[in-house]
């Protein structure tokens, strides 16, 4: 794909992962829907880490914030922390099998949701530590789609 | 973070992007109207007559009851006037339709189809057909953010139905729980009671139902009992909504629809 391609693709996965986020769900659906817009940086850290660093995370955070009625700054650190870590293993990142990005995710997912509800503490904010396991599984299982979709725009370059 | 906990620094910003976000918000509840449509497009004709039938005779019924509240309201008002009460309450609703939620699991806002056109306010108080849901946060000109009563930012004065017992009910970030703040262990509580608003601190009317008891829980050394609340209202299913305007003294009140 093009640069131009590339570049549209782009915006339009972060409007589409902001969009997917905004869907209305009730009830325990709300507890399991995945971050999508942290799973797109993901994506995007892997498969374009020369282009998409941790400036691009900590953006997309500042939108999660607004997005999430957060205090600002919240989603920022939390962005920035998690897309270092696909940041310095990019190299070896795109060489695993989508089953382990796939368990690299799941696991990625854990770490982040723990640290949310850490910093949500620290605002007085009450966490449920309940369902980390279950909300990094729906994100594992969303991630092929993901994972797919990022590859085939990044391949045909 | 802190800067915007305790500064109202980036309320600007906040504000613009609420307003930019309505589009987003449209988009995202494409699938649920198209999910409405769908059903009424393949519903039976038949299915539909009964509805309509039932939703005549609930209509009848709840005529009758208003008519049975107008005699006891003016009676109640009678009263008041004889005691020389300060503060008559009237109020007065405008429907309202849910048009957006936030995405965050600990956040508890909605976006609301009414704003400045329609006289929304900031403090304004929000009921479903069930009960209270929360208060308007933001207004914008065609529409508003509310704050649930479900957010573990949120507070509201009660008082137990059956014994006029106060305490504050405080969200908990979970749609089907509220917790009630400083009851003494020796309060007269019971798990069922029902709990309506106070009137307490002027933000929200007295008398509007608020949850029913869960759960007490008498925790050994504690200096106040633990109570779980279920709220009233359908705070994360209900789609239309009623945005109440209060007139102290019967004053005039704003619309009605």
């Amino acid at each position: 794909m093009k640069e131009s391609g590339v570049g549209l693709a782009f915006i339009i996965s972060i409007l589409l992962a902001a969009v997917l986020q905004l869907v209305p769900v009730s009830g325990y659906l709300l507890l399991l829907k995945p971050n999508f817009l942290l799973l797109i940086v993901i994506g995007w850290i892997i498969f374009r880490p020369s282009q998409w660093g941790i400036g691009f995370a900590a953006a997309t955070g500042l939108l999660a914030d607004l997005l999430f009625r957060a205090p600002i700054g919240l989603h920022v650190l939390l962005f920035s922390t998690v897309g270092a870590i696909p940041l310095y293993l990019s190299g070896w990142l795109v060489y695993f099998s989508l089953i382990h990005r796939c368990l690299f995710v799941f696991i990625l997912i854990i770490f982040a949701e723990l640290m949310r509800n850490l910093l949500l503490l620290m605002w007085a904010i009450p966490a449920d530590y309940n369902y980390i396991l279950i909300i990094a599984l729906t994100s594992a299982t969303v991630w092929p789609a993901i994972d797919r979709l990022l590859l085939n725009i990044n391949r045909k370059r | 973070m802190a800067v915007h906990s305790y500064t109202a620094w980036f309320n600007p910003i906040e504000k613009f992007f609420d307003n930019a976000l309505l589009p987003a918000h449209w988009v995202a509840t494409v699938p649920a109207r198209l999910n409405e449509w769908g059903q009424l497009i393949l519903s039976d004709r038949s299915d539909l007559e009964v509805e309509n039938t039932r939703l005549k005779q609930e209509s009848l019924i709840h005529r009758g009851q208003i008519q049975r509240m107008a005699d006891l309201a003016a009676e109640n008002l009678r009263l008041r006037l004889l005691l020389n009460a300060t503060e008559l309450l009237m109020d007065s609703v405008l429907v309202t339709e849910v048009i957006g939620v936030s995405p965050s699991r600990n956040s508890h806002t909605l976006f609301i189809n009414r704003g400045a056109d329609d006289n929304v306010y900031a403090g304004q108080p929000i009921l479903d057909a069930e009960g209270l849901m929360g208060q308007v946060t933001s207004v914008f000109e065609h529409h508003s953010v509310a704050l649930l009563i479900t957010d573990s930012t949120h507070a509201i004065p009660v008082q137990i139905l059956r014994n006029g017992v106060r305490s504050i009910a405080e969200g908990t970030s979970n749609y089907d729980r509220l917790r009630l703040r400083f009851v003494s262990p020796t309060a007269d509580i019971r798990e069922g009671d029902q709990l309506v608003s106070s009137g307490l601190g002027g933000r929200f009317p007295a008398g509007y139902p608020v949850g029913s008891v869960l759960n007490i829980e008498h925790k050994a050394g504690a200096s106040f009992i633990e109570v779980d609340v279920a709220p009233a209202a359908k705070i994360d299913r209900s789609k239309h909504l009623l945005l109440v305007f209060t007139s102290k003294d019967g004053g005039e009140i704003g619309p009605s629809q």
